[in-house]
């Protein structure tokens, strides 16, 4: 190895040779022959190979030549064993592609900065009250904070995000102010980026991916149109893939603001909606807190007018990544990362194996060295090296894996999502860019200490009289560490194999779950954007068709989690049974936080809720948003015990105790109708509610806000049957969102079923490490007892005794892993199952425990057959031959 | 060679070719052969130049940066690789001048007069 920089080894030589000319020189001006003069000159010089040795020696790259060294010894050894270098590799690759993908996926989502100008000082706005929150604004206020804030900040953006249908597709859609490109100057392809020029123009830029989609990548799709629920748009510019908006969920089209007052559905007169966010960039030097303090007065204006909390503040979240950094984040993504971790930790423990049993093999070289004169550091560093050469491959076939993996998810994400939700997802482009190879990188070196180095030290510890003379001392250490390195990997397939097992008993569980409704055959629609005020015009429409059977309006459908709780206390003015046993009479009966659901008349019935007693609402109660209600079983029970429900009075409160709800006006004092059964409306594991009261309500009321309907037969809804009756409210279908009830369920599930496979994954590729761990060592213990085996064979041992020899080590190793695993497990879920508290999970199961043990033990039983049978086939006169 | 036997004179202790080589070099640019010859004759022929060790001492002293080294023609019509002290080795001589100084002072000190001899 030759850097530029460093002085040749020649050069120094030369100079040795011009000492000598020199002092050669001298000698014989001093008087002596010239032959005499030279061999004086040598003498004085001393040992010039001993010179030229120090001066390598005390070069500072020397470190880099030896590395250089290994390198090239490195390669050569492990080129001479294709099957040892191929086996290593592959295990690690596969290992290190998992936790690639798991980084990708993470760095896509929470690392990675937006591909815009300065990404650090972009903060997002929101608000908070109380009791809610959001990042949702008007238009108007988004003008407000930018022509007045400018002292803070240098750039205020604002954005609409919707779907909007395009050709029978959906496409998202920006609608962004005129300074969105300018300020954030997104790397563009071709074309140039939206600006003031295009206020009232019908002009769309592309996203890479859409561009890609939709024009098939080609660059004449410049100055083409694209159409925008029924107008048309030119092109003007399309942009890298790096840039697909400030979020999580990729824009496909932006185009500008103005242009969302033609698509707007609002009605004319109707409050702007709340539907704009903005994004501010903050000016260098100014602090987070005092620019939220700017926003103050700004803040108390909004609170002023309808609709907005009256205690509203305004907060700036951290806008350079999709998602920040947060502890939170962290705790919540720790187990999942653990899980993939633990995988390269069964490859890795897998690798040392066969390693140390190559240590074993490769004694004698070792010895050689140490005897010529290698320091043990020095010997170390060479197997650490050859460690490192593999994981470096490991991790360049891992990155491979990774994109192919990556992209293998992406489809079964997909292909596996309920379809009308698959419509709706866009997934971030998962790119690998520098911290995802350094990443890898990195993890691979770390890989290699932990693979390496505890053969490398294992093999350079030797007695070296023992080992030249073919003495094998200091193995029974390998062989307890690699006993100790098998016992882990059971362990650990075990923890991943339980894990996935109870996963998918859980997932199972809630597929099974009675939700109390029937969900089959029914639709739920919502309105997006918020804009309620059209549930009654689409009402009518759907109420027009005849392919639809029943039409319930509501305030919520059941599975779509809203924020919607409030506290309820009985009536006490309606005599005793409004009191509980036990409390004191005339003190008001404690307040019970319930779910409320405003509901027409058809929800029971389509539906398919019993109704246990009383009555349903009439049309006439519907129709005034009269003060009745129907509770659930539940409710009764719990307020009137074995009492009669109906006709008493409850009272419905803020959940922190004040009178009425601000969005509730008018229901101080509610009478029960009726009792409906009880039904699970929120998240399925939460199971069913504990408390629910149904208020009536009718298409028009503002607490309308999502249609559940029923076609005559399934069929006739198929294809774009619904679109095409959206269509008919005058509005861009894609205003409406609509969800089977059936999917919504797959789609609350969806996260268990993922996890199960995937934990499932993990779990298969840990046991087939473990075992193929196992094998190894089972089939190295036996040819080194192969000649006991004989003996004893000779002796008169059974083929069943050497069996049960073979079995015995196998089953301690197996067994004492399982205890540890199980044992890991039951205190992992233990501490799990006392975080989460969800009614229908239940983590600590005997099911998954038994199966997976019996799964384990049988893998490692499996693992054992071979070897044990190649025990009984040894040939004791054969041994006892070689033996003399 | 010089009249002295080599056994007559003092080997160099650790440490002191680097402080005696930047010493020399002072007087301007040399190489090896001739710093080594000025030092024995700086000294009354009293030091002994190791030849072997002098050239690996050069080198360590480039690396640091406190001398440098450029190829040139000797006096007497020969390649050979000249060595001039940096700013940094003059710094560094200082300092180590100093050190020895002190540590000579020292010595003489414990050791006291020189003994009459007898």
């Amino acid at each position: 190895m030759r850097l530029p920089w460093r002085r040749r080894e020649s050069d120094f030589s030369a100079e040795v040779d011009a000492h000598i000319a020199h002092e050669t020189d001298r000698l014989i001006a001093d008087g002596m022959t010239p032959a005499d003069a030279h061999a004086a000159a040598r003498k004085a010089f001393g040992n010039v190979a001993a010179a030229n040795e120090r001066f390598y020696e005390a070069n500072r790259w020397l470190w880099l030549d030896q590395f250089v060294g290994d390198l090239r010894y490195g390669a050569r050894t492990l080129g001479q064993r294709p099957a040892f270098l191929a086996t290593t590799v592959l295990t690690l690759a596969v290992a290190l592609s998992l936790v690639t993908v798991a980084f990708t996926i993470f760095n896509a989502y929470v690392l990675r900065p937006f591909a815009v100008q300065d990404p650090g000082s972009l903060y997002r706005i929101g608000w908070r009250a109380p009791d809610s929150g959001g990042q949702e604004f008007r238009w108007r206020d988004f003008e407000d904070v930018r022509d007045q804030q400018s002292g803070v900040f240098s750039a205020v953006i604002g954005e609409h995000m919707r779907l909007v249908s395009s050709g029978g597709q959906s496409l998202s859609v920006a609608f962004v102010s005129d300074n969105y490109f300018p300020a954030l100057a997104p790397r563009l392809l071709a074309g140039r980026g939206l600006g003031p020029m295009d206020a009232n123009a019908r002009a769309a830029v592309l996203s890479h991916q859409a561009w890609s989609r939709m024009f098939a990548a080609d660059p004449s799709a410049l100055g083409r149109e694209i159409e925008l629920d029924g107008r048309r748009f030119t092109v003007v510019g399309i942009l890298a893939p790096q840039f697909t908006g400030l979020d999580e969920y990729p824009r496909e089209v932006w185009v500008p603001y103005s242009a969302y007052a033609e698509i707007r559905p609002t009605a004319a007169g109707s409050e702007p909606p709340r539907d704009v966010e903005i994004v501010v960039r903050l000016r260098d030097g100014i602090p987070q807190p005092r620019a939220e303090g700017t926003l103050r007065p700004w803040a108390a204006r909004m609170a002023d007018l309808t609709k907005a909390p009256a205690d509203l503040r305004a907060i700036l979240l951290p806008n350079a990544t999709a998602n920040a950094v947060s502890m939170e984040l962290l705790a919540v993504l720790s187990p999942v990362f653990a899980a993939f971790v633990l995988v390269l930790a069964t490859a890795c423990a897998n690798v040392s194996n066969v390693m140390l049993a190559r240590a074993v093999a490769r004694h004698r070289e070792i010895a050689v060295r140490l005897s010529l004169g290698a320091t043990r550091a020095r010997v170390v560093r060479q197997l650490l090296t050859e460690g490192l050469l593999i994981a470096v491959l490991a991790g360049a076939v891992g990155l491979a894996f990774a994109a192919w993996l990556l992209r293998a998810g992406v489809v079964a994400l997909f292909s596996t999502l309920p379809p009308s939700l698959a419509a709706l997802i866009r997934v971030v482009p998962l790119s690998f860019d520098y911290r995802v190879f350094l990443f890898a990188l990195a993890v691979a070196a770390a890989t290699t200490l932990v693979f390496a180095l505890v053969p490398a030290l294992q093999a350079s510890r030797q007695r070296l009289t023992d080992a030249l003379h073919g003495q094998r001392s200091g193995t029974r250490g390998a062989a307890r560490l690699r006993s100790a390195l098998v016992v882990a990997q059971v362990a650990v397939s075990l923890v991943l194999v339980v894990t996935a097992l109870t996963l998918a008993r859980n997932f199972t569980w809630l597929g099974a779950l009675d939700l109390g409704y029937q969900t089959a055959g029914v639709h739920s629609i919502n309105v997006r954007g918020e804009q309620t005020e059209l549930v009654g015009r689409l009402t009518d429409v759907l109420a027009a068709d005849s392919r639809i059977a029943e039409i319930a309006v509501t305030g919520g459908n059941p599975m779509f989690i809203r924020r919607r709780n409030v506290a309820v206390r009985a009536g006490s003015d309606r005599g005793q049974t409004g009191v509980k046993p036990g409390s004191n009479q005339g003190q008001a009966p404690p307040a019970v936080p319930a779910r409320y659901t405003f509901v027409s008349p058809a929800y029971f019935s389509i539906l398919r809720i019993p109704l246990i007693d009383g009555r349903l609402f009439t049309s006439d109660e519907a129709r005034s948003a009269a003060p009745v209600a129907v509770v659930s079983e539940a409710t009764a029970r719990a307020f009137w015990p074995g009492g009669n429900a109906v006709g008493q009075t409850i009272a419905i409160e803020r959940p922190d105790g004040r009178q009425q709800v601000d969005e509730l006006p008018g229901y101080g004092d509610v009478t029960v109708v009726g009792v409906a059964a009880d039904v699970a409306s929120g998240f399925i594991v939460d199971g069913k509610d504990p408390n629910h009261i149904y208020l009536p309500v009718h298409a028009r009321h503002p607490q309308a806000s999502a249609l559940l309907i029923r076609p005559r037969a399934a069929s006739e809804l198929r294809g774009g049957a619904l679109q095409e009756i959206f269509r008919r409210t005058g509005l861009d279908p894609e205003t409406f969102e609509a969800v089977p009830l059936d999917e919504m369920r797959q789609t609350q599930v969806y996260p268990l079923r993922a996890a199960a496979w995937i934990g499932g994954l993990l779990g298969a590729i840990a046991l087939v490490l473990s075992i193929s761990g196992l094998y190894g060592v089972l089939s190295y213990t036996l040819s080194q007892r192969t000649r006991e085996i004989g003996i004893r064979m000779a002796l008169g041992a059974t083929t069943g005794a050497v069996v049960s020899l073979v079995m015995r080590q196998s089953v301690r190793l197996a067994g004492f892993g399982a205890v540890v695993g199980v044992t890991i497990t039951f205190a992992a879920l233990k501490f799990l199952s006392s975080l989460v508290r969800l009614k229908e999970v239940s983590l600590l199961n005997v099911a998954p425990f038994a199966a997976a043990l019996v799964l384990v033990l049988g893998a490692t039983a499996l693992a054992a057959f071979h070897p044990a049978r190649r025990a009984t086939r040894v040939d004791p006169a054969e041994t006892l031959r070689a033996e003399a | 060679m010089s009249t002295r036997d080599n056994r007559d004179r003092l080997v160099l202790m650790q440490g002191t070719l680097d402080v005696l080589i930047l010493r020399t070099l002072i007087f301007g640019p040399q190489h090896g052969q001739g710093i080594a010859r000025a030092i024995q004759q700086t000294s009354d022929d009293e030091l002994l130049v190791d030849h072997g060790a002098l050239y690996p001492a050069l080198q360590r002293l480039e690396v640091q940066g406190w001398i440098s080294a450029k190829w040139g023609t000797s006096a007497n019509n020969r390649k050979a690789r000249f060595y001039t002290v940096t700013k940094a080795g003059r710094a560094q001589l200082a300092k180590q001048s100093n050190r020895w100084r002190r540590l000579v002072a020292a010595m003489s000190r414990v050791l006291g007069p020189e003994p009459e001899q007898g």
